[in-house]
């Protein structure tokens, strides 16, 4: 169609319809494509021709007035909800009666949660063939962290249960807090900056990631590919406590630890410093007692061993005298003095004991033996 | 001659108990044996007697060191 201005002297001057049509014109030139949004405002009337609806950027709040015709929209069946996340296949229009711009839309999809997931599983398998989430990769947690990076957004409650968690079970733990985006389209890169910095500043030896609970798209920062790289990366270990139970970022697989809460994680980084002392003071109990039974043991040992040395020679000295007193007594039963004291004597000559009168010759001395000693005598005749 | 051991004086005295218990000696032999038991019990009780004082007085100074360690 022919776009004819009237002119005024030398000013080309167009009327709102001409100029309506001369942009519609122009737009109509445009390829169709696809474009994804949020649908707002649905207005749907039997009476309407089309079905409008606004299409809304999530990142930023932009938005784009779509329409399709009722018959084309219903064939779809669809059952469109707010909020809604669609591709819708269109090319732009100006509506020349209202001078609106509008998506004329040819076709519209559904991009849920389906093709989200399908889209997270691929990176899943990718990074997972590169063995990023490998057991072996996992790094130990510090037992007493010199400093506790926390990486957080400035939602209050995740940095609250991690500092409370910590200070509660470790009084002396230091943390130092790093504040950033945690949702929305730029938070993937704002993440990997804050935890870049966090793991090369002084001290810092293990860092907490912590993100309170969220939609699924809230979360998905957390498995940006970056993001997941980053942390499997990090210069120090990771322990990531983003959502709740049920939710499984792809940085929970690449963190060294996974905690279900961001309370859990903050127990994961700090040991109980009560339960520290009692174990403790429980070993040191144990300590004691033991050193006190062996020594014990060993004073019991040495008294035993000094009691039968004490007791050794005099337990000997008995011996041999009970020895002693039985030859003694032996000897005594068969001594002759028994017989000397009935009355009996003997006597002895020069030549020894005398058996026979003839052996002695008057005036030889012989002594005679009797039970309680011996007198000398000489032979009268 | 040199000092008979309380071993070798013990065992003497039981070859004289053995001895006399046969009854096979001369009367001469045995009152001189007899004789010489009696010694050779002298020796030894002798020897036990200081062997059992010098036990008794090692344990008594032992004790006295103990109880200056007590105090």
């Amino acid at each position: 169609m022919k776009v004819e201005a009237i002119e005024y002297g030398d000013r080309k001057v167009y009327s709102v319809a001409t100029f309506n049509r001369g942009v519609g014109d122009w737009l109509a030139r445009l390829p169709t494509v696809w474009v994804e949004g949020e649908v707002t405002e649905l207005r749907r009337h039997e009476r309407w021709q089309s079905v409008f609806f606004t299409l809304k950027d999530p990142t930023d709040g932009s938005c784009l007035g779509v329409t399709i015709l009722r018959t084309r929209f219903d064939a779809l069946r669809l059952d469109l909800t707010e909020g809604e996340r669609v591709h819708v296949f269109g090319r732009p229009t100006l509506f020349e009666a209202r001078g609106d711009f509008r998506l004329r839309a040819l076709s519209i999809e559904r991009f849920g949660l389906g093709d989200h997931l399908a889209a997270l599983e691929r990176l899943k398998r990718k990074l997972s063939d590169e063995g990023l989430f490998a057991a072996e990769r996992k790094r130990p947690l510090p037992r007493f962290p010199r400093r506790i990076g926390l990486l957080t957004g400035n939602d209050a409650a995740a940095k609250r249960d991690v500092l409370a968690t910590v200070t509660a079970r470790f009084p002396p733990a230091r943390i130092v807090v790093a504040e950033t985006l945690v949702q929305g389209p730029f938070a993937a890169n704002a993440i990997v900056e804050a935890l870049g910095e966090l793991s090369t500043s002084a001290g810092v030896d293990v860092i907490v990631l912590a993100r309170g609970g969220g939609s699924f798209e809230d979360l998905l920062p957390f498995s940006d590919e970056r993001l997941v790289r980053a942390v499997a990366e990090c210069a120090v270990p990771v322990v990531s406590a983003v959502g709740h139970e049920q939710d499984t970022p792809l940085c929970d697989l690449a963190a060294d630890a996974r905690a279900s809460t961001p309370t859990a994680a903050a127990r994961l980084v700090v040991p109980d410093a009560a339960e520290l002392r009692e174990r403790l003071e429980r070993s040191r109990a144990g300590l004691e007692r033991g050193a006190r039974r062996s020594l014990d043991r060993a004073a019991r040992a040495v008294g035993q061993a000094h009691e039968r040395l004490r007791r050794a020679p005099a337990l000997s000295v008995e011996r041999k005298r009970a020895r002693l007193e039985h030859a003694a007594g032996r000897l005594r039963a068969l001594s002759p003095r028994s017989t000397l004291e009935r009355g009996y004597a003997i006597v002895r000559s020069g030549h020894g004991i005398v058996r026979s009168a003839q052996t002695v010759t008057p005036g030889e001395p012989l002594s005679v033996e009797v039970g309680d000693g011996r007198f000398e005598v000489r032979v009268d005749d | 001659m040199t000092e008979l051991s309380f071993e070798a004086a013990q065992q003497e005295l039981e070859q004289i108990v053995e001895r006399l218990e046969r009854g096979d000696a001369e009367l001469d032999d045995a009152i001189r044996l007899w004789e010489r038991g009696e010694e050779l019990y002298r020796i030894c009780t002798g020897k036990l007697d200081a062997a059992q004082g010098k036990i008794e007085e090692l344990s008594r100074r032992a004790e006295e060191a103990r109880a200056t360690e007590a105090t």
